[in-house]
This record gives C-alpha cells, sequence and structure tokens, in this order.
C-alpha cells in the first residue's frame, strides 16, 4: 500500500519552512517540524500514495472487522518504515512521544494507531527505541475534524499532563509525532507542555504528511464510505 | 561537491523546499546552465538535491530573492516539488533530461489523475480547429480525462477554456515562471487554474527575469511540452503547422514511451508532411474519438 499509480510514499522527510510554516497557523518560525508527503485530497481526488496512506492511517475504528481494514495495518507498517529508514542511528538519542488519541481509552472510537506505528519502528543492532507516552490526556475534547471551532493550543495544554511515571531517564531529544499536522495546535501545545518539564531538551516534529490548506477533511472520506 | 552531509543528524538533512528552489535558482543562474547540464550534474550524484551542488548561504539568498520576486507578481500561495523528497511525479524521470524540481500553483492532486491527456496544437488554429479542440475535450471529459495543456495562444487556450467551461479538470504546464504571462492575453486564464486546478513551471524565475534579450527565453516553451508528454499518459495533437513547437511533444512522447494521436483532418493537408512522418514513428492517425478512446479507455466487462 505504498503505491498508488505511479506514485510512492516519500522516502525522504522534509522540513517545514518558509515556503509552507503559514498554512500551519500554531507553528513557530524556531519549530523544527518534519513530515514525508502532502496530503492535498480535493473533491473526492485522493490518488497519491500520501492521501491513500493517510485515509487508510487514519481509518476509524468503526470500520474495523471490514474488507477495507487490513488497509490500515498495511499504511501503519509502511509508515513505520519510513520511519525506520529515517531516523537511523539518531534512535539513540530521540525519545519518540505520539500526540494521544483525541479520544479517551474508554471511548469506542479510541484509536491507537500512532502508537502502533511507533512500535513497529526498528532500530539499529544495539539500539532500543525509546517509545514514551509522555504526555497523557486527563479530558476528552472532540476529534479535530469533528468540531466546527477547533480548540486553540491553550484548551489542549489543560488537558495534556506529564506521566510523572515515564521520566526517570530524561530526554534530550524529544520527536513529537503525530500522522498529520493542519493547524500545528496539538504540536504547540505538546511542545508547550514539554518544554516546561524539560527546557533542555530539544523538540521535533514528526509527522506522516502536512494538510495542505485546500485540502479537503478526510472524514469527508469516511462519510462517503459510510454510505 | 558534496557539502555537510557528514556530521548532520537526520532532520538537518531532511529536504527544505524553500532552500532548494533556491539552490535551484543558483544552478540556473550560472553560465550556459540548461535543463541538459543541470540533468548531467544530478546524474552523476543519485539521490542528490539542489542544495547539494550550491552552499547554503548562496541558495537562502536566492530563495529569498526569488519568493520576494513571486509575492511581488501577485503569487500569494505556491509550493515546490524536488526530486527525491515529497510528492514529486516519478513519470518525470522519463524524460531526456529530467527536472530536478517545479514550481506550481493549485491543485496538486491532479497530477496524479488515474487518466490525464495533453492536448496540444498550433497557436493559429482554424476554426474547424478550435471547434475540434472543444469537441475532443467534451468527449475527454466523458471518460474522466484531466485535460493538460501548455497555456499558450490557440488550441492550448481553447483546451484549457473547454475544460474548464464543461466542469472537467485542467492542468497548465507553463514556458514561462509562474509570476508571467504568455500571451499576456492569457493571465486571467492562469489565475484560474492557479486557483481551482494546477499550474505546473519548470522555468527559473531568477534566470527568466535576468535575460536582457527577450528570444533567449524560447527555449523555455519546447522544454515544457517535454514535462508535458511525461506528465501524461498520451498526447493528442489537434492541429499543427511544420515547424509548431507541438511537433516538439510529439517527438518526445514518443521517446518517452507515450502515446501520440495526429488527427485525421491534419493528414489531409497537402502541405503538411509531418503527420506522414509521425505515423511512421508509432503516433496513431485517428478520424475520431472513438478511435482514441479504444487506446486509452480499458474495456470493461460486466
Amino acid at each position: 500500500m505504498t503505491t498508488s499509480g505511479d506514485t510512492s510514499f516519500p522516502s525522504r522527510l522534509t522540513k517545514i519552512d518558509e515556503l509552507t510554516r503559514g498554512d500551519h497557523t500554531f507553528l513557530e518560525a524556531g519549530d523544527e517540524c518534519l513530515f514525508f508527503g502532502d496530503y492535498s485530497a480535493r473533491k473526492g481526488f485522493s490518488h497519491s500514495a500520501t492521501n491513500q496512506l493517510i485515509l487508510n492511517f487514519k481509518k476509524p475504528v468503526r470500520f474495523r472487522g471490514t474488507a477495507s481494514w487490513r488497509y490500515k495495518a498495511l499504511a501503519i507498517n509502511a509508515a513505520a518504515n519510513a520511519f525506520t529508514q529515517n531516523l537511523g542511528a539518531a534512535l539513540s538519542q530521540l525519545t519518540l512521544v505520539p500526540v494521544p488519541p483525541s479520544k479517551l481509552k474508554t471511548d469506542p472510537e479510541y484509536d491507537d494507531r500512532v502508537m502502533d506505528m511507533l512500535r513497529a519502528i526498528r532500530a539499529p543492532a544495539g539500539v532500543i527505541p525509546d517509545v514514551r507516552e509522555l504526555i497523557r490526556q486527563t479530558h476528552p475534547m472532540a476529534a479535530a475534524h469533528e468540531s466546527a471551532n477547533r480548540p486553540p493550543p491553550g484548551e489542549w495544554e489543560n488537558v495534556y499532563a506529564i506521566d510523572e511515571t515515564l521520566v526517570q531517564n530524561e530526554p534530550t531529544w524529544i520527536g513529537i509525532v503525530d500522522d498529520l499536522l493542519v493547524t500545528g495546535c496539538r504540536f504547540r501545545a505538546m511542545s508547550n507542555v514539554l518544554k516546561r518539564r524539560f527546557p533542555a531538551a530539544r523538540i521535533t516534529g514528526l509527522f506522516l504528511a502536512r494538510r495542505v490548506p485546500e485540502a479537503i477533511d478526510f472524514s469527508e472520506f469516511f462519510t462517503d464510505l459510510d454510505q | 561537491m558534496q557539502l555537510e552531509l557528514i556530521s548532520q543528524d537526520f532532520a538537518q538533512r531532511a529536504v527544505s523546499p524553500f532552500l532548494e528552489l533556491g539552490a535551484y535558482e543558483s544552478l540556473w543562474d550560472e553560465q550556459s546552465a540548461s535543463f541538459k547540464s543541470i540533468a548531467d550534474l544530478f546524474s552523476k550524484q543519485e539521490g542528490a538535491v539542489p542544495s547539494d551542488f550550491v552552499e547554503r548561504s548562496r541558495a537562502s539568498s536566492y530563495a529569498n530573492d526569488v519568493h520576494a520576486r513571486l509575492k511581488d507578481a501577485g503569487i500569494r500561495s505556491y509550493g515546490v516539488r524536488v526530486h527525491g523528497a515529497g510528492d514529486y511525479p516519478e513519470r518525470l524521470r522519463v524524460a531526456d533530461h529530467p527536472i530536478e524540481l517545479l514550481y506550481f500553483q493549485g491543485w496538486w492532486e491532479l497530477v496524479n489523475s488515474p487518466r490525464s491527456v495533453a492536448v496540444v496544437g498550433t497557436r493559429k488554429p482554424s476554426a474547424e480547429g478550435l471547434a475540434r479542440t472543444r469537441r475532443l475535450v467534451k468527449s475527454l471529459l466523458q471518460d474522466d480525462f484531466t485535460i493538460v495543456s501548455g497555456l499558450a495562444a490557440g488550441v492550448d487556450t481553447a483546451a484549457h477554456t473547454a475544460a474548464i467551461e464543461l466542469g472537467g479538470r485542467t492542468i497548465a504546464v507553463l514556458g514561462t515562471p509562474l509570476s508571467k504571462s504568455y500571451p499576456a492575453s492569457n493571465a486571467k486564464l492562469q489565475k484560474e487554474i492557479a486557483e481551482h486546478h494546477l499550474l505546473i513551471s519548470q522555468v527559473p524565475v531568477k534566470r527568466y527575469s535576468n535575460q536582457r534579450n527577450p528570444t533567449s527565453n524560447n527555449f523555455f516553451f519546447p522544454e515544457r511540452n517535454i514535462t508535458m508528454s511525461a506528465l501524461t499518459d498520451a498526447t493528442i495533437i489537434v492541429e499543427a503547422g511544420e515547424t509548431s513547437g507541438t511537433l516538439v511533444q510529439a517527438r518526445h512522447a514518443l521517446k518517452q514511451g507515450r502515446k501520440v494521436f495526429i488527427l485525421e483532418s491534419n493528414f489531409r493537408n497537402p502541405e503538411l508532411k509531418w503527420p506522414h512522418t509521425f505515423e511512421e514513428r508509432g503516433a496513431i492517425r485517428v478520424a475520431d474519438y472513438d478511435d482514441i478512446r479504444r487506446h486509452l479507455v480499458p474495456v470493461t466487462t460486466h
């Protein structure tokens, strides 16, 4: 599932820079954020490997048991492979921290896909990837795509808390990992919370894709699939 | 020259499209730079990106300059694709001198249209040629093709316009930088395509505007035809003269393994030799849309 037509899911990371930073409202000039591809689906048109990977990766839990569900596992594996290839030796320094799912564990729609992907990352010999759910979400928030008024980073900061049971080895370089960079709201909130607790740590945002402004919300695809 | 790579971590090695466009523009600003000289440079170093050949400070300075020029020209939003990173279209690699970087505005995903054809031809078509273009586009749209052309006067303009008016999708591959329109009368159409469809340009902004002699930029036009043929499944020539730039596209399309269709009417013009020459080389003579359809649309069995 890494190819679609003649395209393949990008194998090299790209930086958010002067060309793209303005597309992600809450990112600041000093933020280091990396991604593989552009999520650019519009008007029911979604053919690139990046678009397909994101749609499969984000496939809601309610599709479990349907024929299309296996594509989600394939997308998770493809994403893990892409990170494995790129992070390489840096895995000995990095602490990978997933952005928590927008639903709490008790919610039937709870989707642990980012953590599943992180668990599938392979490190070079002698290195054990340091994957830690350092940030816990204490209260539920509506998923970004389900809310007409997206909550600002401050509201996310209020529901994010450091899991103090996981901080024995102080992280020096934190990779905040999420599937899709949209406004950068949750990255901002995560980054702020982590910086307060670990002021000396370098922070890098790691995303499968960034959403270009004109792209439609992926949830529209799933609405179609429901019919 | 491989600069600074050894000591960099993965995040520093990640591609910055902004820096790459600056490096690309800098490579183009060297004397005698051409698509060939740049492709030759890259062919010697697999996996290279433009910034591997240009000092960072120089690339940054070019990037800032070009960015300012594009903003001054009223371009609020644009992107670049870099070979080796992001969503660069691999199908462009079939060209003789594949482009390492391109600029775009609009709906990028159209590049990945499951069906796409280039509809091209003369800048001075006959009234019948224009009518044929429109009919052809209408038929192609019914089979869900994305219509690709070069935004030149004549057949190109008619193809884009018909696609838009009939509710289809269209891609324009420019022979100018995003900041210029040629002909100037197509500025409005170019804007429309940039906003609602897709505009692509491989033309370096700074090199183009620094040329004192206006004709020295003319070579960019046939070069974009080579990109257009690589980008599409097939090229359809509606009407063309013996010396038309369209024939560059026909030649390269065949070389790239793409289909070329020539409308029958061209064969009926006794003054034209090219239709016969290209037919001998593998182009397909077509009397009507069904002839094209037979080659491009798979037969489905229900």
